[in-house]
């Protein structure tokens, strides 16, 4: 019997993994991952444990690619969004993308920003980046679109200046947006000491 | 997936995929020949593996195996490849024997 349940993560990454891994040890397995809607299926509780990945960084191809990759490693892999928006012709700019993903439509990566990857549990954490050079540059990669919220808010305070209340409102969502940016150059800065040391 | 220009020192991590692709891999069996040579001791996620496929790909130390229709991508090390790790297992042989000559073991 298929367990159905509406839930919204936006980039919350963590919140979703932990969610989906409570699930799983409820005993429900993602067969589907819609707009807002997860499908399960029941499943021996504990039997899968779930990630979820930023993408939103690469072109579709690569995506693609990278989810094939992660197939052939015998995961069971979703694309999933991160934003919600229903038009059907849409353009996006993704200034901080690589190559071939700056400008996504629907027809490539738009809504398709994160990956849900699913393994069978074997006891161990479920870590796709485990290397020290690669993890700060997956947290600096998530960081990046928070700098260009950053600069936009800025930019539209200095605009609005003679509107005080705008260029308060504009300046406050710059801090807020500054949040996760300073959270990944702490974490950055870690792995960066350890590396001194270590690989 | 940095590996020091200056000593030429290779990573753990990168130098086991080179030894692992003496013979041709796919993914999942680099994964694994990782995990039994090490014990366990390192953990590499897939993630990882697939930025340092694709970094060892570009360099040219490693090149894709076989045709590839309908069967997971294989890899194999390149002769550049063999001479990189031919490099790092001089390096690390002279390094134990300093090691051992200090160490007096």
């Amino acid at each position: 019997m298929s367990i159905k349940k509406r839930r919204f993560f936006a980039g919350f990454m963590g919140s979703q993994t932990k969610w989906l891994n409570s699930m799983a040890n409820k005993g429900c397995r993602l067969v589907k991952a819609g707009k807002l809607e997860y499908v399960f299926d029941e499943c021996d509780p504990g039997k899968y444990v779930y990630t979820v990945e930023y993408v939103g960084d690469k072109s579709l191809e690569e995506s693609e690619n990278y989810k094939a990759f992660l197939e052939d490693m015998g995961y069971q892999v979703f694309f999933k969004n991160m934003n919600l928006d229903y038009s059907i012709l849409k353009l996006t700019f993704r200034p901080w993308a690589d190559q071939g993903g700056k400008v996504s439509t629907t027809k490539t990566t738009f809504n398709r920003e994160l990956l849900i990857v699913e393994k069978e549990n074997d006891g161990k954490p479920f870590e796709l980046h485990t290397e020290k050079e690669d993890r700060a540059e997956y947290y600096k990669k998530i960081a990046r679109p928070w700098y260009y919220a950053v600069f936009l808010a800025l930019l539209v305070a200095i605009i609005c200046w003679p509107n005080v209340l705008m260029t308060a409102i504009c300046a406050g969502l710059a801090v807020l947006f500054a949040i996760p940016v300073v959270f990944a150059a702490i974490k950055v800065g870690k792995i960066k000491k350890e590396r001194e040391l270590e690989e | 997936m940095k590996d020091n220009v200056k000593s030429g020192a290779l990573t753990e991590v990168t130098f086991f995929i080179l030894l692992s692709l003496f013979e041709p891999k796919h993914g999942y069996a680099i994964m694994q020949f990782i995990g039994e040579k090490t014990d366990g001791r390192l953990v590499l996620g897939a993630g990882s593996l697939y930025g340092a496929i694709n970094t060892l790909t570009e360099k040219g130390w490693i090149e894709p195996y076989g045709d590839l229709d309908g069967r997971k991508k294989e890899y194999v090390i390149t002769e550049e490849g063999r001479q990189i790790a031919e490099k790092e297992l001089l390096r690390l042989k002279k390094l134990t024997e300093t090691a051992s000559m200090i160490m007096g073991k």
